[in-house]
């Protein structure tokens, strides 16, 4: 498997702003990655670095084998991009633009782009200050997934796209990966990264903190456990990497450490489980465990999953 | 208080009465107020300084025999018509001058100041779904337009008192001053009627300044027209409203009467506005936007192209509009040019000499219509510079598009476009000097000089270019650039600047012709400069960030 994207040690600073702070990222060929972060991380900091729109400071930086700042046009011919906020051409039509963009790129495979849009259910005939900031979106996700190239660069593209039009996105995703494409998707939401993507990577603070497959990370964060046994439950306290024990008559909840799993489950059944429910720990968790300290500070730690992630991360520092 | 207290009710009564289309009025008035607490004073105040300016400037220039033989010129039919039906011409006095030739551009800013105001606060609101939030509250369906309307009315008759009372400071007579004041406002108050009436039929505001736009423009074009018919006035000129506010003849015999048609005017056009509101839907046009091309022309495939299509539409306009300014202003060559009773101050701009006063005359608007080239160059240019801070430019420069085909492109369409632009300009007032002049030669002469220029507006576009480039922030600092230029060239001679003043100058190196010989050496060292600039600017463009949203 070859490297469609791989920085290392990139820095780039506006004016006393750090913005990204030696970031390491790598994007393997054909698949999707995911890459995460809450807003002004730097993702789309990144994404304009690896696109030849912005200079990096220092650190080394290759898309698709070559130097995206000195060969930024032969780059691009091989890419395609959607930008976070798509603006338009007021007095061009949508259609009018997805040509444009497309034949700038070096040609749009005509029988996708009118497939695309009719399952996107765009009206190219609008002109560009008439759309709303939904189908905006989606001219520019026509004009990029129109194109045959092999890496798609796509900043938060379904912002703004309803809950449908998410679905037609998810698939014809999923369609790109079939076709071997390179995806790299920045999002915040991510519910939808979870589905598409192999790989993540969380940045935070222009740094990755986290990367890898979304099972890799899974077992750096906690699986939460229920369980009613027959015995009453003892001891699990002892057990290093359990978090958040509360027993209630016959009743046990607890969270565990990817690690300590097995020795929990294997400590649990001695009790004679009657039931058990286990919830993996979705992204909103592992983004919490490493942005919980912001989100402490801005007071903002809600219980909406029953789960008591700022507890944990209190514990842990 | 207790827990148990009643609140009081604070929602009006949802009766069915007809005063409650109007329901919410007072507030959505006091909103208009607080969101526009800067921009109307601005309007009103900076109307009223312009006026102040005006008085003395022109009281300056009525003090000889000569002078006034000057302004006279100006007021006379054909070159009258422009301005106005030129009341007072015989014995001219500043406030005469005032009102019978700068009335013109209070009347063009108050109709501005009402159009977009009217429109802001209505059809602007509605394209950008506010207007859904205000009318979800109790406000009834005429409120909003009701609102601004009387906002309109209180500024507009605001304005009037401020002309007046800028003309009475300055020990001109009051009645007079308020005339002219309320002829100034209500022009404003028939474009805001006009403007309540086309916002109700446009999906988007710009459609409806544009069209309210159009209507002054023909208002004008009705009112010359008329006027150049007949010594002031003939019965076409009453069908504009411009001319019932140069009817009033401000300082000459005043007489209020024919500004009860402009009220009038001002009335059934809001009374139609209101009509067509009751009905359409919030949001929607009586007319529907008309959907555009699903596929982009073949043609549109190159960066070049892409650039040309963005400035199209304001090159064609910069060219019609010289061109038809070019052709009137050469065709009123022989008769500005009359060396009869010309003063002094007036030959040394069109070139000392009594002899060639034509040539020096069309000098002088030739060197016009170059800084009204400059004007769309430095606009061409900012343009760019917002394709690039929209973050439209992102998009393409994300294809197969370098930094240098990007901006070479705008570079090579902006350079191009002025060249045509010039030449065009250059023949149409040429064609118009040779018609009054009799004389053929013109022509050439004319699109020569025009062309001649050409290089020094090159240089403007590579300065823009450079800061373009280099501090893209900065690009305002070519309009001094531009500024400067025009001064020097039509007041260095008798401000009697230094040379190296008249040097800095980029419009001043090749002479002023058709007066002056070309100095073709000038243009091509022009031209190599003007090339060294655009190349440094698209050097540093290829260097800098781009920067986006």
């Amino acid at each position: 498997m070859t490297t469609a994207i791989a920085t290392s040690g990139l820095v780039k600073t506006f004016g006393p702003t750090r913005a990204l702070d030696r970031l390491d990222l790598t994007v393997e060929s054909g698949e999707v990655h995911g890459f995460l972060g809450p807003n002004g991380a730097g993702k789309s900091t990144t994404i304009r670095v690896l696109l030849g729109l912005l200079r990096a400071d220092s650190g080394l930086v290759k898309v698709l084998g070559g130097d995206p700042w000195h060969g930024a046009v032969a780059l691009h011919r091989r890419l395609a991009y959607v930008p976070g906020d798509v603006e338009l051409w007021p007095n061009l039509t949508g259609g009018e633009a997805i040509d444009l963009l497309g034949r700038l790129r070096g040609g749009l495979n005509q029988a996708r782009r009118a497939e695309l849009i009719e399952r996107f259910d765009l009206d190219p005939t609008k002109k560009g200050r008439t759309y709303s900031k939904g189908n905006r979106q989606k001219v520019a996700i026509v004009a990029a997934l129109a194109s045959d190239v092999e890496l798609l660069v796509l900043d938060e593209p379904t912002a703004g796209l309803d809950p449908l039009m998410e679905v037609v996105f998810q698939d014809v995703i999923n369609q790109m990966k079939a076709e071997g494409r390179t995806v790299l998707l920045s999002s915040h939401i991510l519910a939808q990264v979870e589905k598409l993507a192999d790989k993540v990577s969380i940045i935070r603070l222009g740094k990755i903190v986290q990367s890898g497959t979304l099972t890799e990370m899974r077992h750096l964060t906690r699986t939460t456990i229920e369980a009613d046994t027959s015995k009453p439950v003892a001891g699990l306290e002892r057990i290093p990497g359990i978090h958040d024990l509360e027993t209630t008559d016959g009743r046990v909840r607890f969270a565990v450490d990817g690690d300590s799993l097995d020795d929990a489950v294997r400590a649990l059944s001695q009790f004679e489980i009657r039931s058990l429910t286990s919830h993996p720990p979705t992204l909103e968790e592992l983004m919490l465990r490493h942005y919980g300290d912001e989100l402490i500070a801005a007071g903002n730690v809600g219980n909406s999953n029953g789960e008591k992630p700022g507890n944990g991360n209190r514990e842990e520092r | 208080m207790t827990a148990t207290a009643v609140q009081e009710s604070t929602r009006a009564p949802a009766d069915h009465a007809p005063g409650n289309v109007l329901a919410g009025t007072g507030t959505l008035i006091r909103f208009i107020l607080r969101r526009d607490r800067i921009k109307l004073p601005a309007w009103l105040l900076g109307m009223a300084v312009l006026l102040s300016f005006f008085v003395p400037a022109v009281s300056e220039l009525t003090e000889t025999e000569e002078q006034r033989q000057d302004l006279r010129r100006i007021m006379e039919p054909a070159v009258g018509a422009i301005f106005g039906p030129g009341y007072g011409r015989d014995d001219i006095t500043p406030e005469r001058y005032i009102a019978g030739v700068y009335g013109l551009f209070f009347f063009v800013l108050a109709a501005l100041m009402s159009m977009l105001l009217v429109a802001r606060h209505t059809r602007v609101e509605e394209q950008n779904g506010r207007a859904e939030l205000t009318r979800s509250n109790v406000v009834g369906r005429h409120a909003q337009l009701t609102a601004v309307l009387i906002v309109a009315v209180g500024a507009n008759a605001l304005l009037a008192l401020m002309l007046g009372g800028t003309m009475t400071a300055n020990d001109l007579d009051g009645s007079g001053g308020l005339l002219f004041g309320a002829s100034v406002g209500a022009v404003g108050l028939v474009f805001a009627g006009i403007t309540a009436l086309t916002v109700q039929v446009t999906e988007y505001s710009r459609a409806a300044t544009g069209i309210a736009g159009a209507a002054l423009g023909a208002a004008w074009a009705v009112r010359a027209a008329g006027d150049m018919v007949r010594d002031y006035g003939s019965p076409l000129s009453w069908f504009s409203p411009l001319a019932w506010s140069n009817q009033t003849r401000p300082y000459v015999d005043g007489r209020w009467w024919p500004l009860l048609l402009s009220v009038g005017l001002a009335v059934a056009a809001a009374a139609v506005g209101y009509a067509l509101s009751a009905r359409r839907d919030v949001g929607a046009g009586l007319v529907a936007a008309r959907p555009g091309e699903a596929v982009a022309a073949p043609w549109l495939r190159s960066p070049l192209a892409v650039a040309f299509r963005l400035q199209r539409a304001s090159l064609i306009w910069w060219t019609v509009a010289l061109a038809v300014f070019g052709f009137m202003f050469g065709g009123l060559g022989d008769q500005i040019a009359d060396p009869k009773d010309m003063s002094q101050d007036r030959i040394e701009m069109f070139g000392g000499s009594v002899d060639t006063l034509l040539d020096g005359y069309l000098g002088v608007i030739t060197l016009f219509t170059a800084a009204y080239t400059g004007i769309m160059v430095v606009l061409g240019v900012q343009a760019v510079r917002s394709e690039e801070t929209k973050g439209r430019a992102e998009p393409v420069l994300a294809t197969a598009t370098s930094r240098w085909a990007w901006f070479g492109s705008y570079l090579a369409v902006i350079s191009l476009g002025l060249v045509g632009l010039l030449l065009v300009a250059g023949f149409a007032t040429g064609t118009g000097a040779a018609v009054s002049a009799g004389d053929g030669s013109h022509v050439w002469d004319v699109t020569a000089a025009h062309l001649a220029h050409a290089p020094g507006v090159l240089v403007l576009l590579g300065i823009a270019a450079l800061l373009f480039g280099v501090l893209p922030r900065t690009i305002g600092a070519t309009w001094v650039v531009l500024g400067y230029s025009l001064f020097v060239g039509l007041f260095g001679t008798i401000t009697d600047l230094p040379q190296w003043a008249h040097n800095l100058s980029p419009m001043e190196h090749i002479g002023q012709p058709p007066l002056d010989s070309i100095s073709w050496s000038a243009a091509m060292i022009l031209l190599v400069v003007a090339a060294g600039l655009m190349a440094a600017g698209l050097a540093w463009f290829r260097r800098r960030d781009l920067e986006t949203k």
